[in-house]
Order: structure tokens, then C-alpha cells, then sequence
């Protein structure tokens, strides 16, 4: 029988910090829309459509920038965070509402990503805490939620391979909180994500100048 | 109200003007402080100094905005990086917006976010230019190209000397008395628009002629410094000069000298700023010159250019910010037989250090010439004898960087090696030929 603080923070805490986190995007999107937006009007030279998809896509696509060219390894570690914090957040969905799911090795497979992201995360800070250039541009949100991120990988880590209610109680009561943190914080950078690439694709595609190589042709 | 309340107040009214939905998002805690963008710049590039990568100039600007939007700035200013506007931090802002940035782009395009990092810094020029901090070189060099229309009985006589006696060197060099240089005719195909200087007229007229263009020259020149001031009632008024020539003129559209900013200006910035489409098309030369070429209007021989091998640079205007990639090329590739790219090149060309006006601005120029260390080296790596580039600004500094660094290397327009590469036709029995 799960004691009933597990209970609570599993379900009603999570459900609580998902509404707060849903209308508060909700309000950030409300923000951004309601801005005028300056649009391009002169002809097209290329084509915006594509220059969005290609936006979009560039994420995937390191040989596309110089920068992540030339620091691949970056990519490589953007990756692997990204893919092991999609796990923990799965999992915040998984373990209360498809239990059935999580099954030993399923549970172990996302584990082992999300500790994958928790040293990358270490990588992270370590470079924030040494570079000269990152530390003077460097604010507290920034350390304060990549710390706070690798606690929630951590306790993530724990939660699946233990499964004991203490862990459990400390990934969930995490979550929770960082739920209602991210609107404030830089973690909330997806967001204005989809805002920043749609607009740089419409200009950069319409005057021809990141469509894709066949198109340009 | 003393005199520093009242530029801050003047200074916050104008980045309220300016806070559209990309400059909300651009400003807003979308930049997670990665650094992504830091080594792209060729500011750091060159000097390796933190306070001059994108992220640092746009954090002067950034923490304002924050302070003004950020959900956290009552509470936890300090935590979320939201700053006051005061007058020395506007200082600081002449220093990052005019002097340590050229709005090349580069930014952009390597940020894995989409960051406006230009849009936040020209943001910040605006802003600067509306309180009076903008420097006063551009403001002269903008008011005296609106000040060219004003008293155009004044400057026409002396300007139609400069075209006639041009019109004669094009008799001799062509080989036909009956060359010219059209000024004023209504119903040209072309309204072509130059720098001042005859090195902006010389090549495209020779190109023109043997192309058989109907064309007419503007009375006005290209460049358009209200737009490196982000000021735009004077780079509307400096466009408009243009727009109401080609209309009375009824041209079929508006060709643009091989210049950047010019370029990018007219064909993509202005259309904006006029509540009503143009009756004419806007074009680079670079785009009239490739169309010539593959119509087979005009004959090209790369050996007339002496075998020279030659590199070309993006002029970041024309390419990462008006989308000229292929037609450079294409006319390089007629025109001689060892083109050497640079790397990189296009889309991630790194800027040469003299675009966003910077080339008028004197007190810059250490600043400048060091910021253009990269495109040596670069130039360097290749080993060409010439550096062709399609930006007035551009050639300029690359003329410098080849004093300072010792390049040895002759620095070209376009139009000049396109015009040297023609092989004249007999036109009416005159042979045009020049040599």
C-alpha cells in the first residue's frame, strides 16, 4: 500500500505543478503574440516555408553551423542532456500514470540517460564555473538552474533504478518544484525557442539565404 | 527634470517603440548563456576579449529589457540579470552597438537558439541615435545625402562635368563616340544608383554598354547612412530620393551598385518602411551582371584578365543578409580561371570589420583594422593575388587590412574584372573595342 504523502506528490502535486506550469506558458505565448511583429513585404527571393523547416531541422543537423561544427563535441553533450532530461520528465508521466510501462529494463534504458545528461551536466557547469567568458555573462539563474537540474537527474536516476518510496517522494517533490521555477527561469527557453527559429527561418528562407542547397541550385 | 533623467526617459520611449514580438523574444531569457556564439565573432576572434562577444554586447541591452519584462524583475532583479538604464551604461552601449559590432550576422546564424543578437544591437544603435549618443559622423554623412536632393540645382551642373567627362573616357575606352552615360531619361529600363566616385559608374557603364542595356544613372548615390544610424525617418528620406526618381522616371527597376548595405537596404529593409508597393523592381548589379552572362549579352575571355588568381568575399550586406551567393560566383567563374574560396564562405563568411559604417568613423579605426585580423588571415590561406569584393565598405577595408597585415594583394570590384574580361563586339560596324 503507497503511504499517502507518495500518493499526494505522485499524483495531486504533479497535476497542481502542471496547470501552474501550462498557464503560465500559456501567458508567456499570450505576451509574445500580442507584440507587433515587423513582416518582410519586399518579393521573395526564396522560399520562407522551407527556411522554416530547415530552421526547425538545423537543430539536428551539427554540420549546418559553424559553431557546432567546430565544437562538435558541444552538440554531442546538447544531445545527450536534451535526450536524458525528455527522459526524467517521461518518467514523471510514466511512473504515476502507466506503471505498466516501466518495466525493469525500460526503467534501467532511461536511467542510464538521464545519468548520461547528469554528467554532461557536470560538463556544463564546470565549463560555466572556468570560462572567462561564460563567467561574465554568466547571471545567477544560470547556475542556479543548471544545479538544480542535476539534483532532478540525480533523484530521477535514483527513483528508476531503486524504486524506493523515499527516492520516488524526492523525484516527484523535485519535479513539483521545478515546475513551478521553470516559467521564471532560463529553463524556460524552449519556449521563445519555436518563436526565435520560425522568425530567423521566414527571413533567412525568404531572401534566399538558408534554403536548402537542392532548392538554391 | 535633469538632463540625464530626461535622455533616460527619451531612451526608454524609444526601446518601448521598438519592442516588437522578435525583439521580445530576442531579449528574453531565450539566450541560456551557452557561448555557442562567442567564437564566431570575429571581434573575439581577433582580440579574444570576453566583453566583446555577441552575448556580452547583447547582455548591456538584454538586462534593460529585463528589467522592463523579465516576471522575476521586481522581486529578484539581481538573480535574473535585469539591470537599470542609466547614462553610462548608454556609454557602454556606444561601445558595443557602433564600435564592437558591425551587425554582420554571424551570431545568428551559429546560434543554436536563433538569438537575434543583430536585431538586439541595432535595437541598441536606435536607441543611442534617438538620444543624440549616435556618433556624429553618420548623422553628417546622413543629412548631407538628404540635403543632396534638397539643393539639387546646386549640385546637378557640377554633377553632369563629372558624367560627361566620364562619358568621354567611356568613348575612348569602348572605341564609339556615340557611348554614353544617360542621365535623366524617362522610360529606361534601368535607373541605375552608384556611389559617388567614378568607380562605382566606370565598369557598370562599360558592362552596360556592351550589354546593350537602355539604362539612365540616378542623380543620388547608393548608401544610405540613416540605416547604420537604425534611424529611420533619415533612411526612409535618403530611400525616398531613390523611389520618387524611379517613379518619375518611370524605370523598370532599380539597379544597386556593388554595395552592401545599399543593397540589402532597398531590396529588403525599405519595401517596409512605405505604406504602398513599389512600381519597380529592386536588384544588385551583381544579379544583372550574372543575367547578362548566362543570356549571352555580353562575351567574356577569363585569359583578358591575365591569369590572375583571385578570392572572393562575402560581403556579409549582400549575402547573409541579402541572399547574393551563386551570382557572385557564377560571374567569377567567366571571368577568370582560378577562383579560390576562402573558408569559410557564403552563409558563414566572417566580416571583414568595416560593415555598419564603420569604415566612416575614424576614432574606430585601431578597433577596426584589428577586427579585421581574421579576414587576413583568411585572405592569407589562400594565396590569391587578388581580393574581388562587391561592397564599397568592404573593398575599403580589405585595402587597409592589406597595408596592415602585408598581404600583397590588389583588392577588386566585381564590375571592374567582369569589365576587363569582355570581349567587344562590332556594334554598327564601330568596333567597341577598347584595347
Amino acid at each position: 500500500m503507497e503511504d499517502a504523502i507518495l500518493k499526494f506528490v505522485k499524483f495531486d502535486l504533479q497535476i497542481i505543478a502542471l496547470s501552474w506550469l501550462a498557464l503560465a506558458y500559456l501567458f508567456k505565448i499570450y505576451q509574445i503574440l500580442r507584440l507587433p511583429r515587423p513582416r518582410e513585404v519586399a518579393p521573395l527571393k526564396g522560399s520562407q516555408e522551407l527556411g522554416v523547416v530547415y530552421s526547425y531541422a538545423s537543430l539536428f543537423l551539427p554540420w549546418s553551423m559553424e559553431s557546432t561544427r567546430r565544437h562538435l563535441w558541444r552538440w554531442i553533450e546538447f544531445a545527450i542532456y536534451h535526450l536524458g532530461a525528455g527522459a526524467a520528465i517521461l518518467a514523471t508521466f510514466t511512473i504515476p500514470f502507466a506503471p505498466s510501462m516501466m518495466t525493469r529494463d525500460i526503467s534501467l534504458a532511461m536511467a542510464i540517460l538521464v545519468a548520461g545528461a547528469f554528467v554532461m551536466g557536470i560538463l556544463k557547469l564546470w565549463r560555466r564555473t572556468m570560462s572567462p567568458d561564460l563567467r561574465l555573462v554568466s547571471i545567477p539563474d544560470d547556475y542556479f538552474s543548471l544545479a538544480g537540474v542535476e539534483i532532478f537527474f540525480l533523484f530521477t536516476v535514483m527513483a528508476l533504478v531503486t524504486g524506493l518510496p523515499g527516492w520516488m517522494k524526492a523525484y516527484f517533490i523535485t519535479t513539483a518544484a521545478f515546475l513551478f521555477y521553470v516559467p521564471f527561469s532560463k529553463i524556460s527557453h524552449y519556449v521563445q525557442w519555436f518563436f526565435a527559429r520560425a522568425f530567423f527561418g521566414l527571413r533567412f528562407g525568404r531572401r534566399g539565404i538558408i534554403t536548402p542547397r537542392r532548392a538554391m541550385s | 527634470m535633469t538632463e540625464e533623467n530626461n535622455i533616460i526617459q527619451k531612451a526608454e520611449e524609444e526601446l518601448k517603440k521598438r519592442y516588437t514580438r522578435n525583439m521580445a523574444v530576442a531579449s528574453s531569457n531565450l539566450c541560456v548563456h551557452c557561448g555557442m556564439c562567442i567564437d564566431q565573432c570575429h571581434y573575439h576572434m581577433a582580440t579574444q576579449d570576453p566583453k566583446v562577444s555577441p552575448v556580452a554586447k547583447a547582455e548591456h541591452v538584454r538586462r534593460v529589457m529585463k528589467k522592463e519584462h523579465d516576471w522575476l524583475r521586481r522581486i529578484l532583479p539581481w538573480w535574473v540579470g535585469a539591470g537599470e538604464l542609466t547614462e553610462e551604461g548608454l556609454d557602454r552601449w556606444v561601445d558595443a552597438a557602433f564600435r564592437d559590432c558591425t551587425l554582420c550576422q554571424r551570431c545568428i546564424v551559429n546560434c543554436p537558439m536563433g538569438v537575434d543578437t543583430p536585431l538586439v544591437m541595432a535595437t541598441a544603435r536606435g536607441v543611442l541615435n534617438a538620444v543624440g549618443k549616435s556618433p556624429e559622423i553618420l548623422r553628417e554623412l546622413a543629412d548631407a545625402a538628404i540635403s543632396r536632393e534638397e539643393n539639387m540645382e546646386f549640385f546637378k551642373e557640377f554633377y553632369l562635368e563629372q558624367i560627361k567627362s566620364m562619358e568621354e573616357e567611356l568613348q575612348s575606352k569602348v572605341g564609339d563616340p556615340k557611348a554614353c552615360i544617360p542621365v535623366d531619361v524617362k522610360g529606361a529600363q534601368i535607373l541605375y544608383v552608384p556611389l559617388s566616385g567614378a568607380h562605382t559608374i566606370m565598369p557598370e557603364a562599360e558592362i552596360f554598354y556592351h550589354a546593350g542595356t537602355s539604362w539612365t544613372m540616378s542623380m543620388f548615390e547608393a548608401s544610405n547612412y540613416g540605416v547604420f544610424l537604425q534611424d529611420p525617418v533619415r533612411a526612409k528620406r535618403i530611400t525616398e530620393r531613390i523611389v520618387k526618381e524611379a517613379e518619375r522616371l518611370e524605370v523598370e527597376e532599380v539597379v544597386v551598385t556593388e554595395c552592401g548595405h545599399a543593397y540589402a537596404t532597398s531590396r529588403w529593409e525599405a519595401p517596409k518602411w512605405f505604406d504602398r508597393p513599389w512600381k519597380f523592381k529592386v536588384r544588385s548589379i551583381l544579379e544583372v551582371m550574372d543575367e547578362y552572362i548566362r543570356l549571352g549579352r555580353v562575351r567574356l575571355d577569363p585569359s583578358r584578365n591575365n591569369g590572375i588568381s583571385v578570392t572572393y568575399h562575402d560581403s556579409c550586406n549582400l549575402g547573409r543578409n541579402g541572399g547574393l551567393f551563386k551570382e557572385p560566383r557564377r560571374i567569377l567563374q567567366t571571368c577568370v580561371k582560378d577562383l579560390r574560396e576562402m573558408t569559410p564562405n557564403r552563409r558563414q563568411s566572417i566580416c571583414c570589420g568595416g560593415g555598419g559604417g564603420l569604415v566612416a568613423l575614424p576614432d574606430y579605426d585601431e578597433v577596426r583594422l584589428k577586427a579585421g585580423e581574421p579576414k587576413a588571415r583568411q585572405i592569407h590561406a589562400t594565396g590569391a593575388e587578388t581580393v574581388v569584393a562587391s561592397c564599397d565598405n568592404c573593398r575599403h577595408q580589405l585595402g587597409q587590412l592589406n597595408e596592415r597585415y602585408k598581404l600583397n594583394v590588389n583588392v577588386m570590384g566585381l564590375a571592374e574584372l567582369m569589365a576587363n574580361a569582355i570581349v567587344p563586339q562590332k556594334k554598327d560596324g564601330i568596333s567597341s573595342a577598347s584595347a
